[in-house]
């Protein structure tokens, strides 16, 4: 319990260098789930965090716009060692995974033009759509008593797959209808 | 087509959507697609092979793809612009709601928040999944691999990455 304690405290200094391997290995070994591998490094690999504490941030992470792995890197780093520790986590986390997969994957681009490879990167492509819907399903199964979510879900997803609006008139349209509903159900609730 | 004023307008759309996109950057997608096919920067195939790229190198895969998106439309500056764009608003958002969080983590509020933004945010990222599926679409034997993607990942513990190998060499056999 207090050994918990003690990690969170910024005085028992984790070094930059640690961060920023730390971040980098989540990230090269974050495959489809960067989220599982955050958690094992940051809480029992490291020791940098307990549970808790990594819940917080995830729960603050979740709500915000963004890739929300980028956050959770950055709020560990801000919360070990300041501005210079987010920058460090964040830094780590990206410029060399984005480095090594823009060569590779513009390399692979230059030739995407061969029939064997165009072929193979649409049936890849096709599979990561659906993985993607995928996603969003299980997403929504927590929700799915709830109709005016499901309401929302589907109006969200008519607006921009087959009424074509941009996303910020979306967010702008429904978001303020859908935060009133949340907050009335809240209200109604014991 | 690389142009910087070109790279300029995609970065900044990118810095609009990198702000607002709740549910991750799936969530953008659609949005992102309207808007380089509409300008003429890719074709919907090219489009659907940066998609495919991105998801089989490891790492930031949604900031690259972005990048590879600017790669194509500007080339190095160009993916430095969108990668930054991808980014740099939502860390500044990150690190001003971090600061502040213990201020406001006990109000009842950012659970309100919390509960009317999912719903549209599971139905961006479908759109999202949904859309990309259609760029990739060349017949039913392609929407067959989605659904089939859908319903493994959906039922089987399978590991992501098989169901996209399948994927790739059901295509590059040629049979899609």
């Amino acid at each position: 319990m207090s050994q918990a304690v003690e990690a969170s405290i910024p005085g028992e200094r984790v070094t930059l260098a640690a961060l920023f391997i730390g971040f980098l290995k989540v990230s090269l070994l974050g495959f489809g789930g960067g989220l599982v591998w955050a958690r094992r490094i940051v809480v029992d690999q490291q020791r940098w965090m307990d549970d808790p504490e990594f819940a917080e941030i995830l729960t603050l992470c979740q709500f915000m716009p963004g890739p929300n792995i980028v956050g959770i890197t950055l709020c560990v780093g801000s919360r070990l060692r300041g501005a210079i520790g987010a920058i460090t986590a964040v830094a780590g986390f990206i410029l060399v995974p984005w480095i090594v997969g823009l060569s590779f994957g513009g390399l692979l681009l230059q030739y995407a033009h061969l029939p064997v490879l165009q072929k193979a990167l649409g049936g890849l492509s096709a599979a990561a759509a659906g993985l993607m819907i995928a996603t969003g399903i299980r997403l929504l199964m927590p929700h799915r008593t709830r109709r005016t979510a499901l309401l929302f879900a589907a109006l969200a997803f008519t607006g921009m797959v087959f009424v074509k609006l941009p996303l910020l008139v979306v967010l702008l349209g429904l978001a303020p209808v859908s935060i009133a509903v949340a907050r009335i159900a809240s209200a109604r609730a014991p | 087509m690389n142009s910087p004023s070109a790279s300029l307008s995609l970065a900044a759309h990118l810095v609009l959507l990198s702000s607002i996109s709740f549910g991750g950057f799936p969530s953008v997608l659609p949005d992102v697609h309207n808007f380089v096919t509409a300008n003429g920067w890719l074709s919907d195939q090219e489009f659907a092979n940066i998609f495919a790229v991105s998801q089989v190198v490891p790492g930031p895969n949604m900031i690259l793809m972005m990048s590879f998106v600017g790669l194509k439309v500007g080339g190095i500056p160009g993916a430095i612009a969108s990668a930054f764009a991808t980014f740099g608003p939502p860390c500044l958002m990150y690190y001003t709601a971090h600061r502040l969080w213990d201020r406001f983590r006990d109000l009842p509020w950012p659970q309100i928040l919390r509960r009317g933004l999912a719903p549209l945010t599971i139905g961006l990222v479908i759109a999202g999944g949904y859309v990309m599926a259609r760029a990739a679409d060349t017949g039913w034997p392609s929407a067959a691999v989605t659904a089939a993607a859908v319903g493994l990942m959906l039922a089987t513990r399978l590991s992501p990455l098989w169901i996209l190998i399948a994927g790739g060499a059901l295509g590059g056999l040629g049979l899609l």
